[in-house]
Formats: C-alpha cells, sequence, structure tokens
C-alpha cells in the first residue's frame, strides 16, 4: 500500500515537472557595432518671459484706487449650490443691492465678474461653469437695470479659492462670483 | 482497490500541482537587468542621480525586473560584476567629462556577450536625463517592444502657485528637468503646437480678455492669437499643426471653434446654448467633446462632415474631460457627487468600435487624461490628499506610475 502511493507520488512529482511555457523570447542577434555617436538632442528652450499685463485697476491716483476698493467692498460676492450656476434668493437678495451700488455710486466704471468654482477638477468644464456663474449674475444685474455694455466677464475655475481647508465650509465659499471694477 | 486508489490519487496531484507551478512562473516572467556604473565622472552625486533616472526608465519600460543596486565595476571587460552573474541582461555604461556637458558609451550584455551597443553625447549636463530616456527607448526598440516616443518627448504643464498666479514649466516626462517658461500674472492651459515641440500655445488671464498667445520655443517670442471675451483655451491641435479647436464664449456661451493657423478664419461648431467644451479631434473629420445637454456633463462625438452628434459615453452622470487616439476614448469620471466630504474621479477607458470599457485608476482625483501620439500610454494628473502628481498609464502593461510635483498643483498639461 505504502509502496504504491510512493510510487504514485513520485509519478505525479515527475509529470507536474514537465510545465512546457517557454522563456519569453529575447531577440539576441549580437549587434556590437559602437561605432555610431548619437548626438541628443537638446534644444534651447525659451528664457522666462515674464508677460505680465495686469488691468489697471485704480492706478491713476490714490483717491481713486481708495474709492475703487471701497466700492468693490461694497458689491459682495454671490454665493452657488455644489455643481450649479442658478441663482437663490439669497443671491437674488444680494444682487438686488449689489446692483443699487453699480447704478448710484460706481456709475462711472465697468463691473468685471469673477465666476470661481471649488477645488474639483481644473479642467475646461469647471471654468465654464464658472462663466455660467458670472452670466447668472450678469444676467440678474442686466434685469435689475444696470447696463449690459458695463458688465464683463472671465472664469478662474477653482484657481481662485479665497480658502484652502478640506472642508465643506470652505468649498462653499469659493463657489462665487466676485465683483470688481475697472475704470 | 489499492491500485486504483493510488492511481487516483498520483493523477490528481499531477494535474493539481501543474496549475499552482504555472501561476508562479507567470508572476516571475519578466526577465530581469541590472546596471553597472563604470563612469569615470567625479561628481559622486551626479552619477548617483544619473543611475537613479536609469533605473527609474527601465522600470517604467515595465518589460524587466530592474535591480536597483549600485554596483560600480569596470568597462573593459564583458564579464559582468560576481553579484550579477544571474541576471538575463546586464547594462553597463561609461560616463565621461565632456565640456560642459558628458560622452556616455554603454553596452547590454547577455550570457557573456555584448548585444547591444550605444554611444551618446550632450553638451549640457544638467539635462542627463535625457540621455538616460534615449538609452531606455533604445533599449525597448531593441527588446523588439512596441515603440514609446513619448519617453523622449517634453512635457508641458501649468501650475498654480498661488489664488490666480500659475506658472508654465517644460520638463521631461518624469519631472526630473524643469525649465519654467512663463512665469508671472496667471496662465493657464498649455499645448504644444506640433509634433516637433518647437512652439506652444497658452491661455493667459492677465489681460482684458482672456488671450491665445503663441510662444516660439527657440526664440522666445510671443504672439497674441485670438482673444475671446468669457473663455479662450486651444484644446486641441491637430496632427499636422494646422488646425485648432477652440473654446470661445462670447456673451458667455461657451462653444467649440474649429480655427485654422494659416488663414485665422474659424468657424463654430457647436449650437447647444449650455456648455461645450474640451474638443478632441478624433482623426481628420470627427471631433469627442463634452457638453452638458443632457443636463450634466458628458462626453459626445460629431462628424465634421455630417454634422452629426452622438453620445459616446452610456455610463456614469458626470463625464467632464476626454482624450481620444484612434478607436479608443479615456474620459474622467466622477464617481461620487458628494457636495459634503472628498470626492473621486476616475479614468476610464471606452472604445468606439466595441463595447469595450475598462477602469483606468482607482482612488483620488484622476483628471486630464491625455493620450500619447501613439497610443501606448496616458498622462494624466493626479490630486491625492494634498500632492499633486503627474500619472503615466502604460495601456499594454496595466501599470501606473507617479511622478509628483514639489511645490504647487497641476491645472493643465500636454505632450
Amino acid at each position: 500500500m505504502k509502496k504504491s502511493i510512493f510510487a504514485g507520488a513520485v509519478l505525479a512529482l515527475i509529470l507536474s515537472g514537465c510545465s512546457s511555457s517557454g522563456e519569453p523570447q529575447v531577440d539576441e542577434t549580437k549587434n556590437v557595432d559602437a561605432q555610431q555617436v548619437e548626438t541628443v538632442k537638446t534644444e534651447t528652450v525659451a528664457a522666462e518671459n515674464a508677460n505680465v499685463e495686469g488691468s489697471n485697476e485704480g492706478m491713476t491716483s490714490d483717491s481713486n484706487e481708495m474709492s475703487i476698493s471701497s466700492l468693490e467692498n461694497e458689491l459682495e460676492s454671490v454665493y452657488f449650490a455644489f455643481d450649479k450656476f442658478n441663482l437663490d434668493t439669497n443671491a437674488q437678495e444680494k444682487i438686488s443691492k449689489n446692483s443699487s451700488t453699480a447704478k448710484n455710486e460706481a456709475s462711472a466704471y465697468t463691473i468685471k465678474l469673477e465666476g470661481n468654482c471649488d477645488e474639483w477638477g481644473s479642467d475646461e468644464y469647471n471654468f465654464a461653469l464658472g462663466l455660467k456663474r458670472a452670466d447668472a449674475v450678469k444676467k440678474a444685474l442686466v434685469a435689475e437695470g444696470v447696463d449690459a455694455s458695463r458688465i464683463t466677464m472671465v472664469s478662474y475655475g477653482e484657481s481662485n479659492p479665497v480658502c484652502n481647508d478640506k472642508t465643506k465650509e470652505c468649498w462653499s465659499k469659493n463657489r462665487r462670483v466676485d465683483h470688481k471694477l475697472l475704470p | 482497490m489499492k491500485i486504483l486508489f493510488s492511481i487516483l490519487i498520483s493523477i490528481t496531484f499531477a494535474f493539481a500541482s501543474d496549475a499552482t507551478i504555472e501561476v508562479i512562473k507567470k508572476v516571475d516572467s519578466l526577465p530581469s537587468i541590472a546596471v553597472e556604473d563604470s563612469s569615470e565622472y567625479k561628481d559622486e552625486t551626479f552619477k548617483l542621480k544619473f543611475f537613479k533616472t536609469l533605473i527609474a526608465d527601465l522600470n517604467v519600460l515595465s518589460i524587466f525586473n530592474v535591480d536597483r543596486y549600485h554596483i560600480i565595476s569596470s568597462y573593459d571587460t564583458n564579464t559582468v560584476d560576481v553579484r550579477n552573474k544571474a541576471m538575463d541582461y546586464v547594462l553597463k555604461y561609461n560616463i565621461q567629462d565632456y565640456g560642459d556637458g558628458f560622452l556616455l558609451q554603454m553596452k547590454l550584455i547577455s550570457d557573456g556577450n555584448i548585444i547591444l551597443g550605444k554611444k551618446y553625447k550632450i553638451s549640457d549636463s544638467k539635462k542627463y536625463m535625457f540621455v538616460a530616456h534615449t538609452m531606455a527607448y533604445e533599449i525597448n526598440e531593441f527588446m523588439g517592444q512596441p515603440s514609446i516616443e513619448w519617453i523622449k518627448k517634453k512635457v508641458i504643464f501649468s501650475r498654480i502657485v498661488g489664488p490666480k498666479k500659475s506658472e508654465i514649466v517644460i520638463a521631461d516626462y518624469a519631472l526630473a528637468y524643469q525649465h519654467i517658461v512663463v512665469k508671472g500674472g496667471f496662465n493657464v492651459f498649455p499645448k504644444w503646437s506640433s509634433q516637433k515641440q518647437d512652439g506652444f500655445y497658452y491661455t493667459s488671464l492677465n489681460e482684458r480678455e482672456p488671450t491665445l498667445k503663441y510662444v516660439d520655443t527657440h526664440t522666445g517670442s510671443v504672439k497674441n492669437i485670438i482673444s475671446s471675451e468669457g473663455m479662450m483655451t486651444c484644446s486641441d491641435v491637430s496632427d499636422d499643426g494646422s488646425k485648432l479647436l477652440l473654446t470661445m464664449a462670447p456673451n458667455s456661451q461657451p462653444d467649440i471653434y474649429i480655427y485654422d493657423v494659416a488663414t485665422n478664419i474659424y468657424s463654430k461648431l457647436t449650437q447647444y446654448r449650455g456648455i461645450d467644451v474640451g474638443a478632441q479631434f478624433m482623426g481628420d473629420d470627427k471631433i469627442a467633446f463634452i457638453s452638458n445637454r443632457l443636463g450634466y456633463p458628458n462626453i459626445f462625438s460629431k462628424d465634421l462632415k455630417t454634422g452629426y452628434i452622438e453620445q459616446m459615453v452610456y455610463y456614469g452622470r458626470n463625464n467632464s474631460a476626454c482624450s481620444a487616439n484612434g478607436e479608443y476614448v479615456i474620459y474622467k469620471a466622477r464617481e461620487s457627487s458628494n457636495a459634503f466630504s472628498k470626492n473621486t474621479f476616475n479614468l476610464h477607458m471606452i472604445s468606439t468600435k466595441t463595447d469595450f470599457i475598462r477602469r483606468l485608476t482607482a482612488s483620488g482625483v484622476n483628471e486630464f487624461p491625455r493620450f500619447s501620439k501613439d497610443a501606448d500610454a496616458v498622462l494624466f494628473i493626479k490630486n491625492y490628499k494634498n500632492q499633486s502628481s503627474i500619472g503615466i498609464i502604460r495601456l499594454n502593461h496595466n501599470k501606473n506610475y507617479l511622478f509628483p510635483l514639489k511645490y504647487g498643483k497641476l491645472q493643465a498639461m500636454d505632450w
């Protein structure tokens, strides 16, 4: 009994050893010609380009600068829900108040609406969402009597956060449209 | 009875053990390679840096089991160091001073024979990583693997360094070489203008209106191409560099336009009054793009000859970025929709000819997929726990590699 089991086990081991998966084939051509000298292309890359043409926000005189920034502070930012660009009642109230400032104290300036998003995604879609938010605010301002030609818009996507914490409070603070004044 | 019993057991053992051994063999089937440094270069730090770059490149090839020990040996003999006797391949290289750069000779040894020999010269030793990348590329070619041109190419990316502040950087695929080419202000969405990588487009948000600019990397000159209110991005460049797919938003209406570089003439491709962005060429007559015409962002294609628009992805409720190559499209899908906690975005790949679909990443925020021209690899951005990295997926080898940024957050990139 033991002998036959032992013979059977030995037979099993022998048979199992005969696996036929081949070694990976490698190209073994013995190409030993090492005479070629190959230069790696080294392309000179453009020098740094400090092209900053910032918008001239109230740079004409000190008093001008003061009034622009104080007026900007009066124009409250408008906030949005996650992944949305429609205005809720809170937003509508702010816009009504802002439109009054825009038509009176700030009537000499162009209004630049900056659309912003929270941090989820830096692609074009997010930039477009920011723009749609700015557009929603623009349409509401125009409906309140602000001249449409005074309003310009831009979107910064998620690249202009007011805070960087990973909390829902911070994310909701970033989903906003800011108002800036241009002379 | 006993004989029958023992025969049955032996037959069972025979088949069972064969299956077990088969599994183990598959895992171990990559040939091993070791690298021996025979450099006469004086600077020890540089030697180690080069060695590490070369090891990383050989690893990314995904065709070897790469041994990581830094072994020094003599270049003249064909025999390998005694510690590497069991290796399938040994790569020996020798670096010598050459002005501001260096000369490199290498030989690939297998079974005591030299099977490949190459020489390289570079005039600026700060660009040493490109020599390592070229060596890896040529070894990959020699091993008969599908070509991986992307390993030699430059990557251009923008990173956010502060609110409304960014830099555009040109780098190698592993971010070992980095050269800041546009600094100051807010500049985003850089895009190579051609396969030769002799110029690039980018969007400047510093002017009154978003403006698309072109930089010639040889002369450093900057040229304004086109401006638009609201949004102005170059989403894709045709293979021959003659046409651009732009996203512009006059009247805050984001739509896709096709622009002819030579004539400056452009025409609108989408009419939907919602969001249409992120177009990618799929051959000469078709584009893929992102649209929220179904109420949520998804991937669509448009035939430029017939004007026919077709939905491409039927999974998920938020697919907001894509890259196309031949019949394959890779897109970014939002996997969780939570306003109150961290979200996950993953990359998926589909075929336009069959119903094949495959998920490529597992966790974190994975976005901005970019196919390489040879469709072998996908570049993407991964943001995970405050660390921003460039990721590479080797599609045929099913492996992902990550190259983290030391500072800043990746915004967009191209290769």
